[in-house]
């Protein structure tokens, strides 16, 4: 295995997938729901070492990926603004919306900064107060915590010229989605480190027992994916289906407490539009009534707004486990990091850019080539 | 901006009520909100921050570790971030941060 030779851990790996196809007695279906988690996989080739014993299907667990094409729609129509300084982390910049991306309405004059953290943007509405200053507010669990302290510090503070344009998912209410779906396949999870060291997994205890599932909270490190893979096929061998915690260097049961509460009191649950996938109830955040005054949305009237996904590319299929991304008819083509139609092929952590860069499609087509050639004995 | 990177910090303080402090990031200061782990945390300790907040304390040989698995995943996007920032003056830089090499570059 190339990719693991430059690992370090690389023979604890190889010990652990070994134990992983030695439990297996049969071919199981995971899925991991973390885009860190995702690069790893695919950058080590992970999948590849355990053989016929498990196939990962890459889920929704890249905010940038899964944010709906009309929040981006909304994102451009308000950073195009004279009046507007839109703020946004780096990586919403190159997704693409209905006609251009947000990289491209700055370079036709509209002021758009990236930033690091959300309290960055509102320093900048302190610094400029005869500007709108608007923050893209996306993400999971774990920058959720951040964009509520900048929006109850905005309120605390008294910042009029400070909205934000939130676009926030939950992971738990996406895995009951694809788990309530007639076509599942997922028969197990690893779900994501960093999301449960905010939340704790708690709330993700009812979905194992309700759908039979084991559940591993899971660090992203190649260690960490391989010992998170073992432990969900020897629950699934084992016929038991409870949440465990691979993780334990970094995630308690109970979260990061401080945190989630002022999630809870700036946020509430909202039915929230998956790229690809589509509306799925209560799964994103929302600001509560209470801080409607900073709704980006409804500051520039853009509540009503209502975009069609573009019909070429396949992201909702590679998200919900359907469609290998080299299996996309766009991969590499008419899609590629450079020139991207969906968005799990911009950011680093989407499962398309994550094939693309570490070589999966010629590693397949040398595959096809081979199997074209010479039959291989099964 | 899914996974957080870890940090040491330097110094920490008040900023009209909320805890706020000085984290290094292999080299690269700038400042964070501590408030959701005040309690926990004192200068030198090692802590994993996601967009500009601490997140959790973790111990310094878990940093070490999560840093460099982060380099290696070429994952250290939001250092960069912090750098179109720096021109503003919001980020309490104290060294100069590093450029980045096209090999780096993932996207």
């Amino acid at each position: 295995m190339k990719y693991l030779d430059e690992y370090r851990d690389a023979s604890i790996v190889r010990a652990l997938a070994e134990r992983v196809r030695q439990a297996a007695t049969r071919r199981w279906v995971l899925m991991e729901v973390c885009g860190g988690q995702t690069h790893t996989i695919v950058k080590q080739g992970l999948d590849e070492l355990v053989g016929d014993a498990v196939e990962m299907i890459h889920g929704p667990g890249c905010p940038v990926c899964v944010t709906p094409l009309e929040q981006i729609d909304k994102a451009l129509h308000i950073a195009a603004r004279p009046d507007v300084i839109f703020t946004s982390f780096g990586d919403m910049l190159r997704v693409p919306g209905s006609e251009c991306d947000l990289q491209q309405v700055r370079a036709r004059g509209g002021t758009v900064r990236v930033v690091y953290s959300p309290l960055d943007a509102l320093q900048l509405a302190i610094r400029n107060p005869d500007k709108q200053v608007v923050f893209f507010a996306v993400g999971f669990e774990t920058t959720a915590p951040a964009n509520a302290m900048a929006v109850w510090r905005a309120r605390e503070l008294r910042i009029p010229n400070f909205s934000v344009l939130v676009s926030h998912v939950t992971v738990p209410p996406a895995m009951t989605a694809l788990l309530s779906a007639p076509d599942n396949r997922v028969q197990g999870f690893l779900a994501a480190g960093h999301v449960c060291t905010v939340m704790g997994w708690s709330e993700y205890e009812p979905i194992a027992a309700q759908y039979r599932v084991p559940i591993v909270v899971t660090g992203f490190e190649t260690v960490d994916i391989m010992e998170g893979m073992l432990m969900a096929v020897e629950q699934l061998e084992s016929g038991r289906f409870e949440v465990e915690n691979q993780y334990v260097r970094s995630v308690k049961r109970e979260g990061t407490v401080p945190a989630r509460t002022l999630v809870s009191e700036v946020f509430e649950l909202v039915d929230r539009k998956w790229r690809g996938i589509g509306e799925i109830p209560r799964s994103g955040l929302g600001l509560r009534p209470e801080f409607a005054d900073f709704d980006a949305e409804l500051r520039f009237g853009l509540s009503d707004l209502s975009v069609a996904e573009p019909a070429e590319c396949r992201a909702g299929d590679v998200l919900r486990g359907k469609l290998k991304p080299f299996e996309c008819p766009a991969f590499g083509v008419s899609c590629t990091p450079e020139r991207p139609l969906g968005a799990p092929m911009v950011s680093s952590e989407g499962a398309c850019a994550a094939y693309f860069n570490y070589g999966r499609l010629r590693r397949r087509e040398k595959e096809r080539e081979g199997s074209m050639t010479a039959e291989v004995p099964s | 901006m899914c996974l957080g990177i870890p940090g040491r910090i330097i110094e920490r303080h008040d900023d009209g009520g909320l805890a706020m402090g000085v984290v290094d990031f292999g080299g690269v200061r700038r400042s964070c909100c501590l408030a959701y782990v005040a309690k926990d945390v004192e200068p030198g300790d090692y802590v994993i921050v996601h967009v500009g907040f601490a997140i959790s304390k973790v111990q310094e040989e878990e940093a070490r570790r999560t840093y460099e698995a982060l380099r290696e995943l070429s994952q250290l996007d939001e250092l960069d971030w912090m750098r179109e920032t720096a021109d503003l003056g919001l980020a309490e830089m104290r060294s100069p941060l590093p450029t980045r090499t096209p090999a780096e570059d993932v996207t």
